[in-house]
């Protein structure tokens, strides 16, 4: 009986209640936008700590692309040098490389001869201006300098760590055998450290690089959390005041999601600012130390680009932020 | 109006039960104050009619609503149903006089028209229409407590309770809050006061239920019809547990008079 009485007393309560969804979201973001200005110092210390955690982000992933580019420019240039005696035909060269592009590992062979070769050396001296030098190759002549210069066989590999089956090459076949300078060894060895160090320098920046942005989101987050739980916790009697008035669970989270969702807002777009100010001011230091930068220059280049990336900050930013802030009224509605 | 039969309720660290077996009926329009020292009880009681707080055993029945059936999801608009009065005021501080007793109305979903007519009746009520655009920091105690009331009176609900609404005051101040509180009894709305403040009964004479150890010791109309404790003057009283829930629900439905004015017009 009591069941039945209370149930329909609560049925036409709830009935009578003014039920206006459009209405309560507007007045949801007026008090939201209304609590971020009256909590200024609490929305500038969210809008802070957010900004931070999204300018280390876009640092991270910003230097992860920047260092694996680099890493690829410099495995281009290595490659393995095999010297043979002055005079060594092109036609054996070709030979000797055909040979050489039958092992899997081999991407790219070039050689050139020591005529080449010689005209390569009188041209790096024009080109640096050493005109002492280019009288003295004009005073030896052409014919005489390039008599004394090795034919070269330049090998590029997919994979610097196994070296071996080119090594065997160059130590069994016949050809090879038959023309390889007796004056320069080939260079592999002295190459294979650096090979090595760019090699784990590329695997950090790859892998690093994931893991440390995913580091630095959970750090991110918490601190977030905790920032917003604690300005959240002095504002514990709002709500604990909200839910004894009457006000349901979304109509007091809602304010504060709407002031959590601004200052996502606003830290994506200053982190936005920031880090594209910061790229450009350090972009050309960058360059001078050979460090390759044009995948960045090439993703800024089309303004589409840009706005894509303000838009992930902002997203990213209100994610973080919101999920923040509803964990943390979650845990006063539910106490009260 | 407000029933308690048999009510029990335990807090886990406490030697001795919060409330004890206890029960008393508070008839529509009726002005009653609850008294006792700090730990009586008071709060507790107050705490189960807002329904922070579930009994262990017995029943509560606030204005023919059976609380043993009210879920969750029904609390926010059972709540809207009563006001409530707080010693330290509860106020919202990031917004003004004004905002303050609109949230009473927005979180109720009425229009932005009717609340603009209405919160200035209200205001005006609670003799608070100079201070309407201040914030709750920059007006005095009395005036806080006012806000509070006008918040609470705001929807026009048949209950009001007031814990300690004269607690943080000083005597002047909190007679002119009796007052108030008086006046919107006149309108026909029903008034529970917790205190423990002599000069406050004393000042109104209405029935006085006393809490002591979680137990009521006395219910006591002015003419001391309602004595519970045996010092009774030999008026026979029924017992508790002569409150049957069932009884009660239906006779509150029939019987329960209409405020005979409006608060606010």
């Amino acid at each position: 009986m009591n069941k039945q009485k209370t149930t329909s007393r609560l049925k036409s309560m709830i009935k009578n209640s003014n039920h206006h969804y459009m209405r309560n979201v507007s007045r949801i973001f007026k008090y939201g936008v209304i609590g971020f200005g009256r909590n200024i110092w609490l929305s500038i210390t969210a809008t802070i700590v957010t900004t931070l955690t999204l300018v280390l982000l876009l640092a991270t992933i910003v230097a992860g692309a920047v260092l694996n580019s680099t890493a690829d420019a410099m495995r281009e240039k290595i490659d393995i040098s095999i010297f043979f005696e002055p005079g060594t035909s092109k036609t054996l060269l070709a030979s000797m490389a055909t040979t050489m592009k039958k092992d899997d590992n081999v991407k790219n062979v070039e050689y050139s001869t020591s005529e080449e070769m010689a005209e390569m050396q009188m041209q790096d001296a024009k080109d640096k201006g050493k005109q002492d030098l280019v009288a003295a190759y004009e005073l030896v002549g052409m014919d005489l300098l390039a008599k004394n210069q090795p034919a070269v066989m330049r090998v590029k590999v997919y994979d610097t760590s196994y070296l071996d089956s080119i090594k065997r090459i160059v130590n069994t076949d016949e050809e090879f055998r038959e023309h390889l300078s007796k004056a320069k060894e080939p260079t592999y060895d002295s190459n294979s450290s650096t090979i090595a160090t760019i090699s784990s320098w590329a695997d950090i920046a790859t892998k690093g690089g994931i893991a440390l942005s995913v580091l630095f989101l959970v750090i991110s987050t918490l601190v977030i959390f905790n920032t917003i739980r604690m300005a959240i916790f002095s504002r514990s009697e709002e709500i604990y005041m909200e839910k004894l008035v009457g006000a349901d669970n979304s109509f007091i989270r809602g304010p504060f999601l709407v002031e959590a969702m601004m200052s996502g807002i606003f830290a994506g777009v200053i982190a936005g600012g920031l880090g594209l100010a910061g790229y450009n001011a350090l972009a050309p230091k960058l360059q001078s130390y050979d460090i390759k930068v044009d995948i960045i220059n090439n993703f800024l280049m089309d303004p589409r680009n840009i706005i894509m990336l303000f838009l992930a900050l902002v997203g990213t930013g209100m994610i973080i932020t919101l999920l923040s802030s509803r964990l943390a009224v979650h845990k006063y509605l539910k106490k009260f | 109006m407000i029933l308690f039969d048999h009510v029990t309720k335990s807090y886990p660290r406490d030697k001795h039960p919060a409330l004890d077996n206890v029960s008393f009926h508070i008839e529509a329009n009726e002005f009653v104050f609850l008294v006792g020292k700090s730990g009586a009880g008071k709060s507790t009681l107050i705490k189960m009619i807002t329904k922070e707080e579930m009994p262990d055993d017995g029943k509560i029945i606030i204005g023919g609503i059976d609380l043993d059936y009210v879920k969750k999801r029904h609390i926010p608009h059972y709540r809207r149903r009563i006001g409530v009065v707080f010693q330290d005021f509860k106020l919202l501080p990031t917004r003004t006089v004004y905002e303050n007793v609109a949230f009473a109305l927005e979180i109720a979903g009425m229009s932005n028209r009717e609340i603009e007519r209405t919160v200035p009746k209200v205001l005006d009520l609670v003799e608070l229409s100079d201070v309407a655009y201040k914030f709750p920091d920059n007006i005095s105690g009395g005036q806080r407590q006012r806000v509070s009331i006008a918040r609470a009176v705001a929807r026009q609900p048949k209950i009001l309770i007031a814990d300690e609404p004269t607690g943080n005051l000083d005597v002047e101040t909190g007679r002119g809050i009796l007052d108030l509180l008086q006046k919107i009894n006149d309108y026909g709305t029903t008034v529970l006061i917790t205190t423990h403040d002599a000069n406050a009964v004393n000042h109104l004479k209405k029935r006085v239920i006393t809490l002591r150890d979680g137990k009521i010791v006395s219910d006591q109309k002015d003419h001391g019809i309602y004595r519970l404790d045996g010092d009774n003057d030999g008026i026979s009283l029924p017992q508790p547990g002569h409150l049957h829930p069932e009884t009660y629900l239906i006779r509150e439905k029939k019987d329960t008079p209409r405020p005979r004015r409006r608060l606010i017009q």
